[in-house]
């Protein structure tokens, strides 16, 4: 969607206050941002196209379940990382920011991947990332929180994989944030028959509402095959939004594993495209969320060529006041026969005042598609409960070890052993009772 | 009705007496009245509907049964008024028809969580991971299951007849005072119920009490019953010894139900 376009839009909505922030914060700083990550007039685009869309409003459908104050509650949408440490230009090759959190901070390193460390948003102590030349993405509306990354952005982790590769990138929050807003930026992009293992992990936080704001851009070409575990562990002060925008040419395969259990509320906004014939798509995704804490998540998957597949799994778990919403659209183009879509989407409600919604969608313009879906939400299963009661297990530590099942399946999808314990703690770390009864082991 | 003898009778183990139970409005059991002693095997037949899998459920504490009158005493307490858990701890047992799957849940831990609430009920120490292992191979061993099972989700993937076998070896590994075992044979070819009436058999002995509910005589060849009783519209219409499932294979269970009705 151009800007162009956009002005010729009969009605321009009113600004809101956020907006007007969001705008006096990028003109306050636009001078000052790096050129490499984004272009000065990409940002300028990205600008213009927000402030035509508007924020986002919970009268929207798209963003009925997203916590929108938690991201107007930030105080400053300028990058933290704007610092005058920060203005070194990009690619220096020089640390950036300094010191490194503490080691305890920092999850294990994972045998055999390269690490990446980027901190605020920026990166840290390693070599420079050119940018991987992914053509800059095409948000539209329920994706707009991607526009603010565009606008903003310091840095940007650029992966071109030609062979194979295993590469673990961390997104940390440090407390020089507080209050501010970090741009996480990741680009990858994979050469034919390549292949690549991805973790990208956002860890940290602060204790005054933050804005981790990311955006994720894939293509694969053809061949390639790219398995991305996503953990999302941001601290519970934090509004978090990542927009994933992939492109998947013929033959190859995307495997998404996605664990969302951090921050005050985390909104993903994906579109993935399977462009090319045979492509293939498997997104694996729980969400675990108590307090008020609200994670939604907006997937669509548009279906463009013949003989594509999707296999869509979903778990969420709402404990306490907790809402979990997840939104999957599968699209099947006319250019699409022969697709194969599978989509199981499971809520789990635990807490008296919790919310779980689910909205599968599937749009079918052509013959001979296969297409499953199921859509389910509700309380624990009694007769699984009495079985495990019957066996002497006491009620509280029953509940404990079905909530621990339900989100079974997807964890055991996380073929890599240090990134599955990875995510079962962080799980379980939202689930005390889990933890007590020690299902872990 | 009484299963025991009064000259040679243990004491009883589950007393049942008068027991009626609605299951959404509709009268299941007309009062059933039934003394179970320790070392005995009970079996109760009875055609479909006749109310047999009701009674072992409402015995074990499932929800959604309403006892309308009459009582039951586990060991001399009140077993209505234990939680299921709490029954299942006291040493009651229940073998599921259809044993549901947990995914996620190994059998593993649900074996050992399961022994360790039993022996912290009964005041024991509880099994370190070296102890249980030692504890349920040589079970595992008789009931012909294959050790890794122990890593797989309970009952995930599991067929009829090794959901079945795991039962048995779910009661083997926590040796209740009193099985129930509902429809324990349903759904096993001939070699699977061999394998399961052996396991049931290895718990035989004057500390465990089984009582086998099923639908047909022949779990009965390979399990002998001390005593068998006839279920038909809610009520115990006969009881007997062996001779009597025998004489029901021949005469089918019309001739109970005329009874029953009449």
């Amino acid at each position: 969607m151009g800007a162009g376009m956009l002005t010729a839009a009969a009605a321009v909505p009113p600004r809101s206050a956020t907006l007007e922030r969001i705008l006096s914060d990028y003109q306050a700083v636009a001078a000052r941002l790096p050129e490499a990550p984004v272009t000065r007039e990409a940002r300028t685009r990205a600008m213009r196209e927000l402030s035509s869309l508007g924020w986002p409003k919970s009268s929207d459908e798209q963003w009925r379940y997203t916590n929108l104050r938690a991201f107007e509650a930030v105080a400053a949408f300028a990058p933290a990382a704007l610092t005058p440490a920060a203005l070194v230009p990009a690619p220096a090759a020089a640390p950036v920011r300094d010191p490194l959190p503490s080691a305890p901070e920092l999850p294990p390193t994972l045998p055999g991947f390269e690490r990446l460390v980027y901190i605020d948003g920026v990166r840290y102590q390693h070599a420079a990332t050119a940018a991987a030349g992914v053509a800059g993405a095409q948000w539209p509306a329920e994706q707009r929180l991607g526009l603010l990354c565009d606008m903003f952005a310091s840095d940007v982790a650029g992966l071109r994989i030609r062979g194979t590769a295993a590469i673990e990138v961390l997104f940390l929050t440090s407390a020089a944030a507080a209050g501010a807003s970090c741009y996480p930026r990741l680009q990858v992009a994979l050469e034919p028959g390549s292949e690549l293992q991805l973790v990208e992990r956002h860890l940290g936080g602060t204790d005054a509402p933050t804005l981790v704001c990311a955006n994720i851009e894939v293509e694969l070409a053809r061949g390639a095959r790219l398995v991305h575990y996503r953990l999302q562990q941001c601290g519970l002060h934090t509004a978090f939004a990542d927009t994933l925008c992939a492109r998947l040419a013929e033959e190859s395969s995307y495997r998404v594993r996605q664990v969302a259990i951090g921050a005050a509320c985390a909104r993903t906004s994906a579109q993935v495209r399977l462009a090319g014939r045979g492509a293939a798509l498997s997104w694996q995704a729980i969400a675990v969320g108590r307090g008020q804490q609200v994670h939604d998540t907006a997937l669509k998957v548009e279906h463009l060529a013949a003989d594509t597949r999707t296999e869509e799994v979903f778990r969420g778990i709402a404990d306490e006041r907790a809402r979990i919403a997840f939104s999957g659209h599968i699209h099947i183009a006319a250019s699409a026969p022969g697709s194969d879509t599978r989509q199981s989407l499971r809520g789990l409600i635990e807490g008296a005042g919790a919310e779980v919604d689910l909205r599968p969608r599937l749009e079918i313009n052509t013959d001979e598609v296969k297409a499953q879906h199921g859509a389910t939400t509700g309380a624990l299963d009694e007769n699984l409960m009495f079985y495990l009661l019957a066996r002497g297990i006491d009620r509280d530590s029953a509940r404990a070890l079905l909530k621990w099942a339900f989100l079974g399946d997807v964890l055991r999808a996380i073929e890599l052993p240090e990134v599955r314990r990875a995510a079962e703690h962080g799980a379980a770390g939202q689930l005390p009772d889990v933890m007590a009864v020690g299902a872990l082991t | 009705m009484s299963g025991t003898d009064s000259t040679t009778a243990p004491a009883a183990l589950l007393d049942i007496r008068d027991l009626h139970v609605k299951v959404g409005g509709q009268q299941v059991l007309r009062g059933i009245s039934l003394t179970i002693g320790a070392g005995q095997v009970h079996a109760i037949m009875g055609p479909n509907g006749s109310g047999k899998s009701t009674l072992a459920h409402v015995l074990a504490g499932r929800p959604g049964y309403d006892i309308v009158s009459g009582s039951a005493s586990f060991e001399g307490r009140d077993l209505f008024a234990l939680a299921p858990e709490q029954r299942a701890r006291a040493g009651l047992f229940l073998g599921f028809q259809y044993p549901v799957e947990i995914p996620g849940v190994n059998n593993a831990y649900l074996l050992k969580a399961a022994l360790n609430a039993a022996r912290r009920e009964r005041s024991l120490a509880e099994l370190d991971a070296f102890e249980f292992l030692a504890v349920v191979r040589a079970k595992i061993k008789l009931m012909q299951i294959d050790e890794s099972f122990l890593s797989r989700g309970v009952n995930e993937g599991f067929s009829g007849g090794e959901k079945k076998r795991n039962e048995i070896l779910q009661m083997l590994v926590l040796e209740p005072k009193l099985a129930l075992l509902d429809e324990t044979d349903s759904g096993l070819d001939i070699d699977a119920l061999k394998v399961v009436a052996n396991g049931i058999n290895s718990l035989r002995g004057p500390q465990h009490a089984i009582v086998l509910v099923t639908h047909y005589q022949r779990m009965l060849d390979y399990v002998v019953p001390d005593f068998v009783h006839v279920l038909a519209r809610g009520r115990i219409v006969r009881s007997g010894d062996r001779t009597l499932a025998l004489e029901l294979e021949k005469r089918g269970y019309d001739w109970v139900s005329g009874q029953a009705a009449a």
